[in-house]
C-alpha cells in the first residue's frame, strides 16, 4: 500500500507539489494524470526516494521512505519514462545486479520467465547500445519486475514501445494489479489510463483536483457537464476547456 | 554569407559571454574565476611570483631562429605530407549539425559555404595566436604583434591547405581515375618534395655518417635544408615559419610577401576545387554530434565478468562487480597498444643508461611510476560515484544504504589502481637487488628492499583509498562541482574550480595521513630508542589501518548525506 500524506515539494521558491495526499491500496491501479508541469513526476520521484519531500510523509507498506528507505525501496519498483541502464552491462548482467541488490535468489529462472514475457529472448548478452529504445524500456521493466515488488510505479510506460510491446505492457500492469500489487501509472495517454486504471487522480499546479473512479468523476457536479470520456473530464477539471 | 558570419559570430560570442556572466552568480564559479585569474596572473605574467626576465619567451626564440626555422619547416612539411598520405586524414570540412541544418538547405552557393567556414575558423586561429603570444611573453609590443600576425598567417595557410586536401581527397574518391588526373599536381608536389629531401640526405650520407657530435649532425642537416634542391623544396615551409620568428619589424615585412603569396595560392586552390563536400560534411557532422552526445563506446560486449556474482551477499560486492565490468569493457587491446610507444621509449632509455643495464634502469623507473599511480591513479580512474553520478536517480531507487553504496563505489578504483601500483612495486623489488654489488651487504640490502617494498605495498592501497574517498566525497557533498555528463565546463572559472578541487584533495590527503603517521612515527622512534632497530613494515601497517578507519568513518558520514541528497540538486554538466 502506498500512502502519501500532505506531500509538498519545492525547488527554490517554486512549489511543484503542494499538500498532496492520496492512498493506493493493494490491487488498485491508479492513474496519475495532469498537464505538463503539474507535479506528477516530482510526486513519483518523491515516492520512490529519488527526491526528498520538502514536507509530508510517504509510506510504502508501512515503511517511511525517508526514515526507513531500504525497507521501503525493497518493496518498490519504479519504471521511469527514460530507461536508465548502465552502458557497460549486458541485459543479463543488469538482471543479475538487480537480483543481488533486491536479494532475489532464483535469478536465472525468474530472468528466463521475464525475458520471454517481455520478448527479450536472444538479447541476453546485448549491451544497451545494441538495443532500441523500446527494448531498453523492456529491460528496465524486467529489472523492475524481477523482485516481484508490492508497489509498482510507471512513468509514461508506453513511450517507445511497438504495438505488441504496448499490448504486453498493458497486460503486465493489469495482471500485477490483479495479483495484489499496488500500481501507479502516470501518463498523458488518457485512453490508456481509462482502459487499465481502477482509479484516477488528477493533479494540476501541484494540487490534487480530483480523485476517484471514472464513474465517480463523471458523477461529480462540477464535472457532470464534461461528458463521459476521461479526456473531457480532464480538460474540464484542469480548466483547459472553456 | 559574410554578413551571416558576422551575425552568427556576434550572437555566439554575446550569448556565451552572457552565460558565463550569469553562472558567476553561483559562488562556485565566482570563486573559481578569482582562483583561475590569480593562477593565470602568477603563471603567465609573473612566472610564480618572479619578475619577468628579459631573456625568456620570444627573445629566446629569436636567438635560436635558425634551428627553429629548419625544424618548423620540416614540421609543416610533415603536416602537409600526412594530410595527403595518412589514411584517416583529409576528413570532410567540419560543419556543425546546426550549420548543416540551416545552410545546406538555404539558397547559398558552395563557394559561400567555403568562405563561411574560412571566416569561422579565423576566430579560433586569432584566439590561438593571441594566447600563444601571451604565453611566450614578448619582450616588446613590436615583437608581440609580429609574432601574433605571423602565427595567424601561418595557421591560416595550414588551415587552407588542409581544407584543400580534404576537398581534393573527396574529389579523388568521387571521380576515381579521372579525379587523380585532375588532382595530380599537389599530390605530385608533396611526393616529389619527400623524394628530393630523401635523396639530399642520401647524397650527403658519407659526410653525415662521419660526424660524431649530434650538434654537428644537426648543423649539417640545417645546411642541407637551405641549399640545393632540398632548399628549394623546403622554401615554402621556411617562408611561412620565418614570419612568426622574425626578429624585427623589418624582417617581418620582408618575409610577408612570400607568405601572403602562399596564402593566396592555397586560397585559389580551395576555391577552384570542384569537390562536392556537402554530403560528406553532413554525415561527418551527424557522426560528431552522436559521438559527443553518447557515452564512450563500450569496447567489448562479450568480455568476461571479473568474477561470478553470487545471488547472496553484501551490496558492496555487487557494485564492485559492476564497476570492474566497466573497466573491462572500456579497456581494449588498442588502448594498451597506445601505451606501447611510451614503454618502448622508456625501455630504450633504460637500456642505454646506468651501469646495471636494463634491469637496474627498469627498477629505477618503477619507483616514480608507482608514485605516479598512487597519487594520480585515483584522479584518473573514475569508475565510481563520479561516473555513476549521471545514474544517481537509478541508484537512489536501490534498497541500499548510502554508506554501503559509497563503499561499493570506492572499491573498484581502489582495487584497480592498487593492483597496478603493486605491480610496479613488485617489479622494482625484483629488479632492484640485481643492481646491488655482490659484496657482504647484499643480503641486508635485499632484506631492506623487501621490507620497503612490503611497506609500500601496504601503504599504497590506503593512500589510494583515501584519495578515492575524497573524490567521491566531492561528488556527494558538491555534486555540482563534479561533471556528470560527457562534456566539461570551460573557461577560467572552471579552471579555477578544478585547481581548488585539486588543492582540496591534496590537503585532505595530507590531513588523513597525519594521525597515522604521528602514531607510527612515535612507535618507530620509541622502538629505535630502546632497541636501535628501524621499523619499516609495522609503521606502514599502522598508517594504513588508521587511514582505513578514517575512510570508514568518512564513508558512514557521507552515506547519511547521500541518503538525504536530492537528485534535483545536481545540475547536468554543460
Amino acid at each position: 500500500m502506498i500512502d502519501v500524506q500532505h506531500l509538498t515539494k519545492t525547488y527554490g521558491t517554486f512549489k511543484a507539489v503542494d499538500d498532496f495526499s492520496f492512498r493506493v491500496e493493494p490491487g488498485e491501479v491508479v492513474g496519475l494524470i495532469g498537464p505538463n508541469g503539474a507535479g506528477k513526476t516530482s510526486t513519483l520521484r518523491c515516492i520512490v526516494g529519488i527526491q526528498a519531500p520538502s514536507a509530508g510523509t510517504i509510506t510504502i507498506g508501512g515503511h517511511d521512505i525517508v526514515k526507513a528507505p531500504v525497507d521501503a525501496k525493497r518493496r518498490l519498483a519504479f519504471m521511469a519514462d527514460e530507461p536508465q541502464l548502465f552502458d557497460y552491462l549486458t541485459v543479463m548482467e543488469h538482471l543479475r545486479l538487480t537480483a543481488r541488490l533486491y536479494h532475489v535468489r532464483d535469478v536465472e529462472s525468474r530472468a528466463k520467465v521475464l525475458i520471454e514475457e517481455l520478448t527479450l529472448t536472444g538479447k541476453e548478452q546485448a549491451l544497451p547500445a545494441e538495443l532500441s529504445r523500446g527494448m531498453k524500456q523492456k529491460v528496465a521493466i524486467a529489472c523492475g519486475l524481477l523482485h516481484d515488488p508490492d508497489a509498482l510505479l510507471f512513468d509514461e510506460p508506453l513511450t517507445g514501445l511497438d504495438p505488441l510491446g504496448i499490448r504486453h505492457m498493458k497486460e503486465t500492469i493489469v495482471s500485477r494489479g490483479r495479483a495484489g500489487a499496488t500500481v501507479i501509472v502516470s501518463s498523458h495517454l488518457l485512453h490508456l489510463v481509462e482502459e487499465i486504471c481502477t482509479r484516477i487522480v488528477i493533479i494540476d499546479h501541484g494540487v490534487k483536483i480530483a480523485d476517484g473512479t471514472l464513474e465517480e468523476l463523471k458523477a461529480r457536479p462540477e464535472l457532470a457537464a464534461a461528458g463521459s470520456s476521461l479526456e473531457q473530464i480532464f480538460l474540464t477539471a484542469t480548466a483547459r476547456e472553456p | 554569407m559574410v554578413g551571416t558570419f558576422f551575425y552568427l559570430t556576434a550572437c555566439t560570442m554575446k550569448n556565451r559571454l552572457r552565460r558565463r556572466l550569469q553562472r558567476l552568480r553561483e559562488p562556485r564559479y565566482l570563486i573559481g574565476l578569482v582562483v583561475g585569474m590569480l593562477y593565470m596572473y602568477f603563471v603567465v605574467f609573473r612566472r610564480g611570483g618572479r619578475p619577468r626576465p628579459d631573456t625568456a619567451g620570444l627573445s629566446m626564440i629569436a636567438r635560436i631562429a635558425g634551428p627553429m626555422q629548419f625544424l618548423g619547416s620540416l614540421f609543416l612539411l610533415a603536416i602537409a605530407a600526412a594530410a595527403w598520405v595518412w589514411p584517416g586524414a583529409g576528413q570532410p570540412i567540419a560543419f556543425s549539425r546546426a550549420e548543416v541544418q540551416f545552410f545546406f538547405q538555404a539558397p547559398v552557393t558552395r563557394r559561400a559555404l567555403i568562405h563561411f567556414k574560412l571566416l569561422r575558423s579565423q576566430v579560433a586561429i586569432l584566439f590561438g595566436s593571441a594566447i600563444a603570444t601571451v604565453f611566450l611573453r614578448p619582450g616588446s609590443l613590436a615583437s608581440g604583434w609580429t609574432f601574433m600576425a605571423g602565427l595567424w598567417i601561418l595557421l591560416m595557410v595550414v588551415r587552407l591547405h588542409l581544407m584543400g586536401v580534404a576537398l581534393s581527397r573527396s574529389s579523388l574518391a568521387a571521380h576515381g581515375t579521372s579525379g587523380v588526373a585532375r588532382q595530380w599536381l599537389p599530390l605530385t608536389i608533396v611526393l616529389g618534395a619527400i623524394a628530393v629531401l630523401a635523396s639530399a640526405v642520401a647524397g650527403d650520407w658519407p659526410a653525415l655518417s662521419s660526424l660524431t657530435d649530434s650538434g654537428d649532425v644537426f648543423k649539417e642537416l640545417q645546411r642541407l635544408g637551405v641549399t640545393g634542391a632540398a632548399g628549394v623544396v623546403l622554401w615554402p615551409f621556411r617562408a611561412l615559419v620565418r614570419l612568426p620568428l622574425s626578429g624585427s619589424a623589418a624582417e617581418f615585412w620582408s618575409a610577408l610577401p612570400a607568405a601572403l603569396a602562399l596564402l593566396a595560392l592555397n586560397y585559389v586552390w580551395v576555391l577552384r576545387s570542384d569537390a562536392a563536400f556537402e554530403e560528406a560534411s553532413a554525415a561527418h557532422a551527424e557522426k560528431r554530434a552522436t559521438a559527443r552526445a553518447a557515452p564512450r563506446a563500450v569496447v567489448r560486449s562479450t568480455a568476461s565478468t571479473p568474477f561470478t556474482l553470487a545471488a547472496e551477499g553484501p551490496p558492496e560486492t555487487a557494485i564492485l562487480w559492476k564497476n570492474l565490468i566497466l573497466v573491462g569493457r572500456y579497456v581494449s587491446l588498442r588502448t594498451l597498444l597506445r601505451l606501447l610507444p611510451l614503454i618502448i621509449v622508456f625501455g630504450v632509455i633504460a637500456q642505454g643508461g646506468g651501469r646495471g643495464g636494463m634491469a637496474s634502469a627498469l627498477a629505477a623507473m618503477c619507483l616514480p611510476l608507482a608514485a605516479f599511480t598512487v597519487l594520480l591513479g585515483p584522479q584518473m580512474m573514475r569508475n565510481d560515484l563520479r561516473q555513476d553520478l549521471a545514474n544517481l536517480a537509478l541508484l537512489k531507487t536501490w534498497p541500499v544504504r548510502g554508506a554501503a553504496l559509497i563503499r561499493g563505489e570506492v572499491l573498484a578504483p581502489t582495487v584497480v589502481v592498487s593492483v597496478v601500483a603493486w605491480l610496479f612495486i613488485l617489479l622494482g623489488a625484483i629488479l632492484a637487488p640485481r643492481a646491488a654489488s655482490p659484496d657482504g651487504t647484499a643480503a641486508v640490502l635485499m632484506a631492506n628492499r623487501a621490507s620497503l617494498a612490503i611497506a609500500a605495498a601496504i601503504l599504497a592501497p590506503a593512500i589510494i583509498l583515501s584519495q578515492t574517498v575524497v573524490q567521491n566525497a566531492l561528488a556527494v557533498l558538491f555534486p555540482a562541482w563534479v561533471p556528470a555528463g560527457p562534456s566539461r565546463p570551460r573557461g577560467i572559472d572552471a579552471m579555477g574550480q578544478r585547481l581548488l578541487m585539486l588543492a582540496g584533495i591534496l590537503l585532505t590527503l595530507a590531513a588523513s595521513l597525519l594521525p597515522g603517521a604521528l602514531i607510527a612515527g612515535a612507535l618507530a622512534f620509541v622502538v629505535y630508542w630502546i632497541t636501535g632497530a628501524t621499523l619499516i613494515i609495522l609503521p606502514a601497517l599502522i598508517v594504513a589501518i588508521v587511514v582505513a578507519g578514517e575512510c570508514w568513518l568518512a564513508i558512514e558520514g557521507l552515506g547519511r548525506v547521500l541518503d538525504r541528497t536530492d537528485v534535483s540538486a545536481i545540475d547536468a554538466a554543460e
